[in-house]
């Protein structure tokens, strides 16, 4: 395995948090900034991160036909037709559903370690075997989750499960934040996750309703250059990701119209 | 032989030899049932035996389902991996008689189990005796002795103390904010209210209810 290959595991315990969406717009972004980098859905009995990334029409083989060798490996990577350092690889096909073998997981990602810089592994939801063949290759993992307390339970449980298996780091993003319901405390605060959790954060991601269109165009946000509010927040996991110090985005001055701005600038100044 | 449990033992001789793997069976074709429990006797395991030992047992279909062990450091490795883990002392009788109390009411023979790190939600740790958490107990975790419960961090799971109907047992927490508490056959809600940081509480029954109240100083990790 090349030794420099970051093979890290995109997690959530809860179903539906954004394990996917994460992946793709991660994806795209590190593939911008240069490294080349492999998607691999280990969600194949539900796939749908060829969907995110407008590829699902090229798919012809799986990580399955790799391992019994009825294709080679680059034949089965399909290869982003925007971003050529970005390549998506299903991990198998939603018929063969218990197919895939922790074993086999990790000869897959291995193949893959030889000739990209980071594999993203999109897991599937719950604590399961499939859960558990995808976590069986990683090395690090990114736990997802929103400031819900069901989510924040569950990506609790699986912070436990990955603690055992020696996966490092583990590091945290929390999705679908809205500043303005944290502000009103209906929601839990970036705190009251991290306090449970205690897992180093690398991005907030902000509630953003570009994210839906983007989903359904099958363009990712980061891949349009979109200056919306989530596009930023992905390419800043991105960034830190590869080491940049990045200040996080503070949720009480985000989300505020160009109005409300201006008018606490103004209440700043004159009092 | 029909046994109470569905499940079977497979106890480790004692350990003179030098390496825990030269003292499994050569075969395990006796061994009829899915999940066993293995009493690990005086081996000290590590996370990583214990894994392998995991792993050995999987390979051939059989899942661990519970530990036992006399060493503690066995009993954390288990816990730690999410294994339910049974401290067994050896019987006061046997015991070096440096120990002061040797006085042999059942409550004294009972060692108090530690457990290192947080437990997160889905763990649970399981003792005969008194448990000493250093670490938070998450939400969804929860801890169960049939003596005290003590955590040197934040409660905010399940803690069950005196489970076997111990009525003088009690929970002590540097933040006590549980789901629910339960003292030998009590249960109550956790607070709805969070407690002033800085401040060990305990819960303990007294006539008849469970109660919470700031923790008496001698009380805590004594
Ligand atoms: N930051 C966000 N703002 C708005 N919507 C979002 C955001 N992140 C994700 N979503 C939406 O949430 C839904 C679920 O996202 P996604 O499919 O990525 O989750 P998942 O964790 O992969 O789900 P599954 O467990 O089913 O695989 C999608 O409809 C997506 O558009
Ligand atoms: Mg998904």
């Amino acid at each position: 395995m090349a030794p420099n290959t970051r093979i890290i595991l995109i997690c959530s315990g809860k179903g539906g948090v954004g394990k996917t969406t994460l992946t793709a717009n991660l994806g795209i972004a590190l593939a911008q900034q240069g490294v080349k980098t492999a998607v691999l859905d280990a969600d194949f009995g539900l796939r749908n991160l060829d969907l995110l990334l407008g590829l699902e029409n090229r798919i012809v083989y799986t990580a399955q036909e790799v391992l019994e060798e009825t294709c080679r490996l680059d034949q089965a990577l399909v290869k982003h037709k925007r971003e050529s350092n970005l390549a998506l690889l299903p991990a198998g096909n939603p018929r063969m559903l218990d197919w895939l073998k922790p074993d086999d997981m990790q000869r897959i990602v291995s193949m893959l370690a030889e000739k990209f810089d980071y594999v993203l592994i999109d897991c599937p939801a719950g604590v399961e075997d499939g859960f558990k063949n995808a976590a069986s290759a990683a090395q690090e993992a990114i736990v997802i989750t929103t400031p819900e307390i069901s989510a924040v339970r569950d990506a609790d449980r699986v912070i436990g499960l990955l603690n055992t298996k020696s996966i490092k780091p583990i590091q945290l993003v929390l999705n679908r934040v809205r500043p303005k319901m944290i502000a009103s405390q209906e929601m839990l605060s970036v705190n009251d996750v991290t306090d449970i959790l205690a897992l180093p954060l690398l991005g907030l991601v902000l509630e953003d309703e570009q994210v839906i269109v983007s989903t359904n165009r099958g363009e990712p946000l980061t891949l349009t250059g979109s200056k919306s509010p989530a596009a930023r927040c992905y390419g800043n996991v991105a960034r830190r990701l590869q080491g940049e110090d990045i200040p996080l985005i503070d949720p009480s001055k985000e989300g505020q119209s160009l109005r409300d701005k201006f008018r606490r600038l103004m209440a700043t100044k004159i009092f | 032989m029909a046994t109470l449990s569905q499940k079977q033992i497979f106890k480790l001789p004692s350990c003179k030899r030098n390496d825990w793997r030269n003292a499994l069976p050569k075969k395990y074709s006796d061994l009829e049932e899915k999940k066993i429990e293995v009493d690990c006797n005086d081996w000290s395991f590590s996370c990583r035996d214990l894994k392998q030992l995991i792993n050995l047992l999987e390979n051939i279909g059989i899942k661990l389902d519970k530990i036992y062990a006399k060493r503690t450091e066995t009993v954390v490795s288990a816990s730690s991996l999410g294994i339910s883990a049974q401290l067994i002392l050896p019987r006061p009788d046997l015991q070096e008689s440096n120990q002061s109390h040797k006085d042999s009411s059942a409550e004294n023979s009972e060692g108090i189990l530690f457990h290192k790190g947080t437990l997160r939600s889905g763990e649970q740790i399981e003792h005969e005796g008194h448990i000493l958490v250093l670490g938070d107990v998450n939400p969804g975790a929860q801890v169960s002795a049939t003596g005290d419960v003590m955590i040197c961090g934040r409660l905010m799971g399940t803690a069950h103390a005196g489970k076997g109907g111990k009525t003088s047992a009690k929970i002590v927490a540097l933040q006590l904010r549980p789901l629910q508490l339960r003292i030998a056959n009590q249960i109550a809600r956790g607070p709805e209210e969070k407690p002033k940081d800085g401040l060990a509480e305990e819960a303990l029954i007294q006539k008849g209810t469970i109660v919470i109240q700031p923790a008496n100083s001698n009380g805590f990790c004594k």
